[in-house]
């Protein structure tokens, strides 16, 4: 257990962010998460890990907190060899019609926080040498839809995030990428009507929406050795929507 | 501190030598960027401060007496730290000792 690696995952107490702690503990790693309320599924992950999960309540727009949990992590665990960027929030609506205060908090939640998670994490990496990082973007930050512009901004601005840091940790054997799922069944398609999601679905090649796993078995592939020679890549997980 | 930077450059394989508060961490010692962030969050997770979050611009620095002295400012300004160079390297000398006996303890030395 001493050897596993460590996990710092963002946003884990539900949706893909849930499926991906589920998966690393099954893994065996350690995993450390935060989100602003748990859930049912944590707690009983939670009551099941008890040496292996760690949960704590922190809104990701509180950049101390942020660096608290991470200095809590790397000292009494030892360091942190995993990130996953994965919190976010979304947000649609036409930019003119948007609430300033929306804007500025889709910001804060979607890329201020997991910059400045990486921020804190990276230096545990740098300090090991090694490390894997994954930033949870969409296919809107790849892509124009109307009605997620700022959405799409924050995500876009993570690849960029992405791209840059791969050239900055790569050197120390850190390696950055982003994943970038396109629609997949989870609680910000909520907002679609079903005319929508049968759109989404017709134009995609593979002929049906992301499962999470299909979003999470990606992730595991980058943080793996399998993808060791692997760095400043966006990996489109959307079943061919955007080829 | 300068036990710090003693102890960087002989990670990369560098013989230690004598290091003076004039050395430039660069252009003298040769470290680089990434051996610069591992050195100062070295420090920040034995001296429990950290300057470069908004109190001292890491452009500032140049040579190890740069760097004690945004420690010093950083400690005073949390109101922990001691006057001169003789109390962060008291302190660092502690604390790395205590790193190095949790080290020992989990069995990474």
């Amino acid at each position: 257990m001493s050897d596993a690696p460590i996990a710092v995952v963002s946003g884990g107490s539900r949706g893909l962010g849930l499926d991906v702690v589920r998966a690393f503990l099954t893994s065996g790693y350690r995993v450390a998460t935060f989100s602003r309320a748990s859930s049912v599924e944590l707690a009983q992950l939670e009551a099941s890990h008890p040496d292996q999960l760690v949960w704590r309540s922190i809104d990701a727009r509180d950049s101390a907190a942020l660096a608290a949990f991470v200095t809590e992590v790397g000292r009494s665990w030892g360091g942190v060899d995993i990130l996953v960027n994965n919190a976010g929030v979304a947000a649609d609506g036409m930019l003119t019609l948007m609430a300033s205060a929306e804007i500025d908090s889709t910001v804060a939640t979607n890329l201020n926080s997991a910059v400045h998670l990486t921020q804190a994490c990276a230096k545990w990496m740098i300090r090991a040498g090694r490390g894997a990082i994954v930033n949870v973007s969409s296919v809107n930050g790849v892509r124009g839809h109307s009605g997620v512009a700022v959405y799409s901004a924050t995500k876009a601005a993570m690849d960029g995030v992405t791209r840059a840091l791969a050239r900055e940790l790569g050197p120390r054997g850190i390696r950055v990428n982003s994943v970038a799922p396109g629609y997949f069944e989870s609680d910000m398609v909520k907002s679609l009507d079903a005319a929508a999601l049968q759109r989404i679905i017709r134009r995609t090649p593979l002929g049906r929406l992301a499962r999470v796993s299909d979003i999470t078995n990606v992730i595991q592939y980058l943080v793996s050795d399998a993808a060791a020679f692997l760095t400043g890549q966006i990996i489109v997980v959307d079943g061919g929507i955007t080829c | 501190m300068r036990e710090a930077v003693r102890k960087l450059l002989r990670e990369r394989g560098r013989a230690p030598q004598a290091l003076h508060d004039s050395d430039k961490l660069g252009a003298t010692l040769g470290l680089k960027s990434l051996d610069l962030a591992q050195l100062v969050f070295d420090l920040e997770l034995t001296l429990c401060a950290n300057p470069f979050s908004g109190l001292v611009p890491i452009t500032s620095v140049r040579t190890i007496g740069d760097l004690a002295h945004a420690f010093e400012l950083a400690r005073a300004d949390a109101g922990t730290g001691e006057a001169g160079e003789g109390g962060v390297a008291a302190e660092l000398a502690v604390a790395q000792a205590a790193e190095r006996r949790r080290a020992q303890r989990r069995g990474l030395t």
